[in-house]
């Protein structure tokens, strides 16, 4: 097996895209990562596409052929990948298998979702599409539900309390509004959320006992990478390359209802372990990680499952600002999910993205981890069913 | 109104753990035989939430969803009815129906009902 480098990457704003269509989106992250591995004007041999929804939601079909084509990356393979909000990393993992295989020399890996143009009802029920045909989302039963039952599950297992989830909302938009590419550029705080006469209108309990700032937002975005092998990255480009160091991936049950503990995040765990095992690291050795805070708590319960903090005090070490960007383990100082946003299928690719700036040094003082050499990231499918986790490391 | 839980369980023959839903092997042991079971006894509740952001099919304000666990181990999620959050704790005995759960084409779709 070769080792495999990102050598470019790209990603645009998330947020409400409404003049661009998916195709856009897709082609503009997809030109960026090109430029920025210098390639400009050369084809790939493959194009993995991650997208999730666009035959619900536009309609349409086959969108890694239609990416090819708009790229005139004619005549690559070209194959779409679905795994929920799991896309982008699944994506991600299928391109490093097959440069490590040595099959392909040049893969991209393109992530998008367009989620804003239906209205919210429809993207409430386009997402819980995840859950059980069956027995679960016949109910009504949404992604938020689910979170709101494990949360609640958590705060009576840990001790979990609704401050420490505060903590890492105020931290996660804080950051977002230092990420050019973040959806949500608001600073908010604990008078305007929790403590005002105004925080019930501010902030609705909106799937109990999550609040409406636990959640994040509905996004349009697109983000790519390319992959060689690690020993002809100086052929394209001179950007430090980062390697794909470790990467692992685990299933669950499907439905909630039949886990022994629905408070243990198995896949999670797995994922992530097997990731750390493939690199030869541990979580003390990672410097700066991006998380699947879909929801605030995941942020926390995915901290411990992924081994940087002990189960039940996740939510102290966020609350202590041990996870903010000058503390122990920087996780999610993009803004994560909760304020870059989560156009599903773009997600596990821009995490990938956000690591790579992070691993390059090139971020503003401001949101940098200071020498950061080895970085993480966490993609979490359904509702904790299919998890991709990378370990990712700068090389010299 | 119906009044049986039209639900099917499954119990392994080989190491008797219950599934709902269908496996084609046990989770447990992979056995591929299992026998077919009813929920049976009190429901007791085990995890629920309250969510105002409804998918389309509701016209309701809110739903009240928890996943409870039978005297003889079947595990299944239903719509819980209560006016309030302060009408339910983790651990308590629910009530289950089966009533209509949501309306699609106008045609009333049945499902496990919890109450009080």
């Amino acid at each position: 097996m070769r080792d495999v480098a990102i050598i470019g990457v790209g990603m645009i704003p998330f947020g409400r895209r409404d003049e661009d269509t998916l195709l856009d989106m897709l082609a503009y992250a997809s030109l960026n990562a090109l430029d920025d591995a210098g390639m400009g004007d050369k084809g790939v041999d493959a194009v993995y596409v991650a997208n999730m929804g666009a035959g619900i939601l536009q309609h349409q079909t086959s969108v890694a052929s239609a990416l090819v084509d708009r790229l005139s990356l004619l005549p690559a393979a070209a194959d779409a990948v679905e795994n929920g909000p799991a896309s982008g990393a699944s994506a991600i993992k299928n391109g490093l298998l097959a440069v490590a295989s040595g099959y392909y020399d040049t893969v991209l890996v393109a992530g998008g979702e367009k989620m804003r143009e239906v209205v919210g009802w429809k993207a409430t029920d386009f997402v819980a599409t995840m859950t059980h045909p069956e027995v679960e989302y016949p109910y009504g039963i949404t992604l938020p539900g689910m979170a709101g039952m494990f949360t609640r599950l958590y705060m009576e297992k840990y001790g979990l309390t609704r401050d420490q989830l505060i903590a890492v909302a105020i931290k996660n938009q804080k950051m977002g509004t230092l990420n050019p590419y973040a959806h949500v550029k608001m600073i908010i705080t604990r008078e305007g959320i929790v403590e005002s006469p105004d925080a019930a209108v501010n902030n609705p309990v909106a799937a109990d006992p999550l609040h409406f700032y636990d959640m994040c937002p509905v996004s349009d975005g697109a983000a790519a990478v390319i992959l060689c092998p690690l020993e002809k990255a100086q052929e394209f480009t001179q950007n430090v390359p980062v390697v794909i160091a470790g990467f692992g991936q685990a299933t669950d049950t499907h439905t909630l209802q039949e886990r022994d503990d629905p408070t243990n995040l198995k896949a999670v765990t797995l994922a992530s372990e097997q990731a750390f095992n493939m690199a030869g690291l541990k979580p003390k050795d990672v410097d700066v990680a991006e998380l699947h805070d879909a929801f605030t708590i995941l942020e926390i319960a995915e901290s411990e499952h992924a081994g940087f903090f002990k189960k039940g005090e996740g939510g102290i070490a966020a609350e202590n600002g041990e996870t903010s960007l000058k503390g122990k383990i920087p996780i999610n100082v993009s803004g994560g999910l909760k304020a870059r946003g989560h156009p599903v299928g773009a997600t596990g690719v821009a995490q990938v993205v956000e690591i790579v700036f992070q691993l390059r040094h090139q971020l503003d003082e401001a949101r940098q981890v200071k020498d950061a050499q080895v970085g993480f990231t966490l993609n979490f499918g359904g509702f904790g069913n299919n998890v991709v986790a990378f370990v990712l490391r700068r090389s010299e | 109104m119906k009044t049986e839980l039209e639900i099917t369980a499954y119990q392994c023959k080989a190491c008797g753990r219950v599934h709902y839903p269908y496996h084609d092997r046990c989770l447990t042991c992979k056995n591929r035989e299992f026998e077919v079971i009813k929920p049976e006894g009190d429901a007791h509740l085990l995890a629920y939430t309250q969510i105002f952001n409804l998918p389309w099919g509701f016209d309701v304000r809110f739903l009240v969803h928890g996943v409870v666990e039978f005297s003889n181990g079947v595990k299944a999620m239903g719509q819980i009815h209560v006016e309030s959050l302060e009408d339910i704790k983790t651990g308590m005995t629910l009530q289950p129906g089966w009533e209509p759960i949501r309306i699609v084409s106008g045609e009333a779709i049945y499902g496990l009902v919890l109450k009080p």
